[in-house]
């Protein structure tokens, strides 16, 4: 089925289960979501819900057990490795809880490395100019570990947003801040978004932050129980394009 | 895009400028270092001081290998077909492989002076002699300068200083040699090939080859020894080795100074062995060092290649970037790891250059000693190494490193550890098999012996899984202890336990690394041991020989008074042993029965020395039959004349002394110890066979210095005693073994480095779990001095259990190498596994808690940040 061209990420039917000790544990089950380009969306559930099972295979980290998922029209649950490592190269951006740097490199340098594997040839520059935007300027060339946790996800943020991403997954990306910082992460976060215009798909079980989205989709014992929509959001409920 | 300008070009040699300057990769550095620079060192050390060893030792023979034959080697046209070597197949082959050759003549002869005459040994040598060693030789009456020489101009002669006195001779006089006359020119004061025999040792006279044929001495039935003496490079006298050894015959023998009889020749063998064996613990050392850091290096990168392709880089673009890191890391490795052991050998060589034989006569061609150390180790050591550090750089790493590259992005989510490589085992089967195969190769380029090889690295496999089994027994029982001790016992031996798996390969790694060294320790002071014993400080240093039997009296008082050490006086009678169970000998020892290069076949077919003794000598065991209570004409016979002549015990051997024949039957075999410095002999006879006959007497004694003198005026009454005195014989001898000695204790010094760099490296490796384990006891209050105490003590209880199982492993091993290796009396060694257990639990204590000690003494917040 061709897809609707406003619309970037998509899932039919989706489950993914692992089989434990013999017996079949549902992960998840049956989950249809469909998320237009420039949209911000929120799924948040509690702890053990599935929403990190559901983004990882949104993001192409993992594969589905059935069902089928569509990035920016790549049909991810037919894609080997290699061919989600080259969507995500193309169009994905990530932001962690853990932030996630590589310690042995520099702001700087953590900030360049999505650029470099895209073969941006600017990639300093643009590295430089993101750090700046992040307020960073004055270390670039500071180690993960000589920053603090506030600082190491702002660079990872700048890294998120180097290649101008079609779409920005982030997992709890305050989860690991106080609350100050939280809150000025958030900002730099859909500021950012709203200046490049990238679509958001943000996991977090904190409502606060949940609500600065379009939308919100809650998860629950793996299952897509609920959607709240803002009014403009409306017209592209999941369930017409099932 | 090139190679210099890819993307993951530059990523991955940034990633390893950073992780070099950050210390992330000093393990993996260190461990591939240590194992070229101790493979590099080991190897370059231990090959020079062989090559030193052998040539001052070779010395002794005067050359590297010598064919000895009691009948001149025959051209072609004369060669029976008995004789497989003719002397134009020699001297081409020896061309082909710019082989140096010399020759000798030997005989006994009456030489003449006006009216004096006397008894001495011939030595006929060609101009090239000798290959190896020198011949130190004074031109004035006073011994005040001496020469290095080769052999005597036409006309001339060297004597040894003795026959000077004896004839009344001075330099420059005229002895008579059979029909020709000759000038004495020199005094040889050293003459390298001297014999170490009692019974052959006259004075010797040496003459030029060329002259031999003008004293007419050769006849027909002259009892002439030919010596065929070669020298050169290593591997063309393996060539020629290969070459000739098949088409030696019985009346020839073929040998280097290894294959000597003599203590020097076990000393230099032994030593050779345990610096191959301590080179190869060397290898095997470094090996688990660099399996270790390996492991650790894919560990630490695998958060980093989840964000990697989680950011979208392809397995191709993750596998060039690390694989060119790895390679990258591990030639700056090796390259540290070859200056650093250049370094460490040259350091060696420093040490011991006041022990290490420095031959005069590389002296005199021009070089330094400073020259020789500085001269390249070689180009094996260099290869070596290299080989040794891609190697392990590769074998080792390939598994760990292809689990790297396989981890999941999704990793990234899950800080599970998703490495690409299934737990099948098949998978497990391939994690160890490139680094054993690795490794056995290496052992075997090293070693060039399989079996031994084998023997280590399976052995080696058997002792780690029951290792294995074992350590976590003793974990699981400390465990059980701890609970009942203190706070800090228990913390440390509940992390011991809890972290059972992680610690086993630690222990195992721990206790392969001190019973190495323990090892190598034990089979040091075995050896050393033994071989102090077998020249203590009284060893005998003179012979006595033709003491007439009214004499014995006399010497026996002598000795007495002297308070002098001394063997028993022994009879000697000379006879041959003509007949076994009246089979003629010479139809008894065929071709097929021999390998043509044995050592003594002087022993049939000649006189022997025979004794009678009714008590067994010191150094003979009985090995079959008894030693004879009874008054029977009976002999006992030595083990390896036995063997060599198919001599059973009961046989009758018929013996001829003059005119007179008799048969006595084989009562006992006998080991001998013929590296014991004193009389020894073939056959012994009971009392009453030989008692009629006329017999000489001699003995050993040691005559310290001081008594010297008095020795000389009390043998100056007996003017037909003959005296050998082999004091500088011994004290070249000792002077060897002090250099073996040295060269092996260096050697254990290096073991001892790489062993220690190995609890390093394994200790270092635990760094980042307990890093998190410490933030958190210390986040929930435990007080730093808890800390200190259960990181100590849990470093000394592995360390302990490690010492106490290594001290098993190595008692095993060293009774297996001893006993089929060095051939050494075997023994237990309770005291080492004292210092085992003591040396492990503080030695990994210390190191464990020197490497937690920056860990212990940051600030929680610190440490919470950095555990992140």
């Amino acid at each position: 089925m061709k897809l609707n061209s406003e619309i970037i990420l998509e899932t039919k039917s989706l489950a993914k289960f692992v089989t434990l000790e013999g017996k079949q544990l549902d992960l998840l089950h049956g989950v249809d979501l469909a998320v237009t380009a420039g949209q911000t969306i929120a799924i948040v559930g509690s702890s053990g819900s599935g929403k990190t099972t559901l983004l990882s295979i949104l993001a192409g980290l993992d594969l589905p057990s059935s069902g089928e998922v569509y990035l920016k029209n790549n049909p991810m649950h037919q894609l080997n490795e290699e061919q989600r490592s080259q969507v995500r190269a193309d169009h994905v951006g990530f932001i962690f809880q853990q932030f996630l740097l590589i310690n042995s490199l520099t702001a700087l340098e953590n900030v360049m490395l999505p650029a470099e594997l895209a073969n941006n040839n600017e990639a300093k520059e643009l590295a430089l100019a993101l750090l700046e935007k992040v307020g960073l300027s004055e270390r670039v060339n500071h180690f993960p570990s000589q920053l603090s946790g506030g600082e190491q996800q702002r660079v990872a943020i700048a890294r998120a947003f180097i290649t101008e991403p079609d779409i920005l997954f982030a997992d709890e990306p305050t989860g690991n801040l106080d609350k100050k910082t939280s809150t000025h992460i958030a900002d730099l976060l859909f500021d950012l978004n709203k200046q490049f215009g990238t679509t958001l798909v943000l996991v977090t079980h904190d409502l606060t932050l949940a609500q600065r989205c379009q939308r919100q989709v809650e998860m629950h014992d793996g299952k897509l129980i609920d959607s709240q929509s803002s009014p403009q959001e409306e017209s592209i409920q999941t369930e017409q394009i099932a | 895009m090139n190679i210099f300008t890819a993307n993951w070009s530059i990523q991955a040699l940034r990633l390893l400028r950073h992780e070099l300057r950050r210390g992330e990769l000093t393990i993996v550095v260190l461990a591939i270092m240590l194992g070229v620079a101790s493979v590099f060192s080991l190897a370059g050390f231990s090959g020079k001081i062989k090559q030193a060893l052998i040539n001052e030792s070779t010395s002794f023979i005067a050359a590297d290998r010598v064919l000895q034959t009691s009948r001149p080697l025959a051209l072609p046209n004369q060669a029976s077909q008995e004789e497989l070597l003719t002397l134009t197949a020699i001297d081409k082959k020896s061309q082909q492989l710019e082989i140096k050759q010399a020759q000798q003549v030997l005989m006994s002869s009456m030489v003449f002076a006006g009216d004096n005459m006397q008894l001495v040994e011939i030595q006929s040598v060609s101009s090239g002699y000798p290959l190896r060693g020198e011949l130190l030789v004074s031109f004035d009456d006073n011994l005040n300068t001496t020469d290095i020489v080769h052999a005597p101009a036409l006309g001339t002669v060297f004597v040894e200083e003795k026959l000077l006195s004896l004839l009344e001779v001075q330099l420059g006089d005229i002895l008579d040699i059979g029909e020709a006359s000759f000038v004495i020119k020199g005094i040889a004061t050293q003459i390298p090939d001297a014999s170490f025999s009692v019974f052959t040792s006259g004075v010797k006279v040496l003459v030029n080859i060329d002259d031999i044929n003008a004293t007419q001495l050769i006849k027909p039935g002259s009892r002439l020894t030919y010596k065929y003496l070669f020298a050169g490079e290593d591997k063309n006298i393996e060539s020629l080795d290969a070459w000739l050894k098949p088409q030696v015959n019985d009346s020839q023998r073929w040998y280097d100074i290894q294959s000597k009889q003599s203590p020097l020749a076990n000393a230099l063998n032994n030593a050779e062995k345990y610096l191959s064996l301590a080179s190869l613990l060397g290898i095997i050392l470094a090996a688990v060092a660099v399996a270790v850091a390996s492991r650790r290096y894919a560990e630490k990168h695998q958060s980093s290649v989840a964000v990697y392709k989680a950011m979208g880089a392809t397995s191709s673009h993750i596998k060039k970037l690390y694989y060119l890191h790895w390679t990258l890391l591990s030639l700056f490795s090796i390259s540290l790891g070859l200056m650093f052991g250049y370094i460490l050998a040259q350091i060696g060589l420093y040490a011991i250059q006041d022990y290490l034989p420095v031959n005069a006569s590389v002296k005199a061609a021009g070089t330094s000693l400073l020259a020789t150390l500085l001269t390249p180790l070689g180009f094996h050591p260099l290869f070596m190494a290299i080989l040794t550090g891609i190697i392990c750089s590769l074998a080792f790493a390939i598994t760990p490193l292809r689990q790297l590259v396989a981890t999941s992005p999704l990793a990234v989510i899950r800080s599970a550890n998703l490495g690409g490589a299934g737990k099948s085992v098949s998978s497990k089967a391939f994690y160890f098999l490139p680094p054993f195969i690795a490794l056995f190769s290496l052992l075997v380029l090293f070693s060039k012996d399989i079996t031994l090889s084998f023997t280590l690295l399976i052995g080696g496999m058997i002792v780690s899984a029951i290792l294995l089994v074992f350590g976590r027994l003793l974990m699981k029982l400390s465990r059980s202890v701890g609970t009942k001790s203190g706070a800090a016992w228990h913390l440390a031996l509940a992390n011991l336990q809890r972290r059972a798996h992680a610690n086993s390969v630690q222990l195992v790694s721990f206790t392969i690394a001190i019973k190495l060294l323990l090892m190598i320790i034990v089979i040091k002071s075995a050896l050393l041991s033994e071989w102090q014993a077998q020249l203590p400080a009284q060893a005998p240093n003179m012979f006595l020989v033709n003491i007439a039997q009214d004499q014995v009296e006399d010497v026996e008082q002598f000795i007495e008074q002297q308070n002098l050490v001394a063997s028993d006086v022994y009879a000697v009678v000379r006879g041959r042993l003509t007949a076994v169970n009246e089979d003629k000998i010479a139809k008894q020892v065929s071709k097929e029965q021999s390998d043509g290069s044995d050592n003594g076949r002087k022993g049939v077919g000649r006189e022997l020395n025979l004794t009678w003794r009714s008590q067994l000598p010191n150094e003979n065991i009985i090995e079959q039959g008894a030693w004879w209570s009874d008054d029977k004409a009976q002999v006992s016979i030595e083990q390896s004349i036995a063997e060599r002549l198919n001599i059973q015990l009961g046989d009758n051997l018929t013996f001829q002394l003059g005119s007179e024949e008799f048969t006595v039957p084989v009562t006992s075999i006998r080991k001998v110890n013929w590296q014991s410095m004193q009389p020894n002999f073939y056959m012994i006879f009971s009392p009453q066979v030989l008692a009629d006959f006329p017999a000489s007497y001699i003995s050993s004694l040691h005559v310290p210095l001081n008594k010297k003198k008095t020795m000389q005026v009390f043998l100056s009454t007996y003017p037909t005693i003959s005296v050998i005195d082999v004091d500088a014989m011994i004290s070249q001898l000792r002077k060897v073994i002090d250099q073996v000695s040295k060269a092996v204790e260096f050697i254990l010094v290096l073991v001892v480095f790489a062993g220690c760099l190995v609890l390093i490296a394994q200790v270092q490796a635990s760094m980042e779990e307990r890093e998190r384990e410490i933030a958190i006891l210390r986040t929930i209050g435990a007080k730093g001095s808890l800390l200190r105490n259960s990181v100590l003590l849990e470093f000394v209880a592995l360390g302990a259990i490690a010492g106490l199982m290594a001290s098993v492993a190595m008692e095993l091993t060293v009774y297996l190498l001893q006993s089929y290796l060095f051939e050494m009396q075997t023994s237990f060694h309770f005291e080492f596994w004292l210092l085992g257990i003591f040396a492990g639990a503080g030695f990994v204590g210390l190191v464990g808690l020197l490497s937690c000690w920056r860990l212990l003494s940051m600030s929680s917040v610190t440490l919470i940040r950095r555990t992140m």
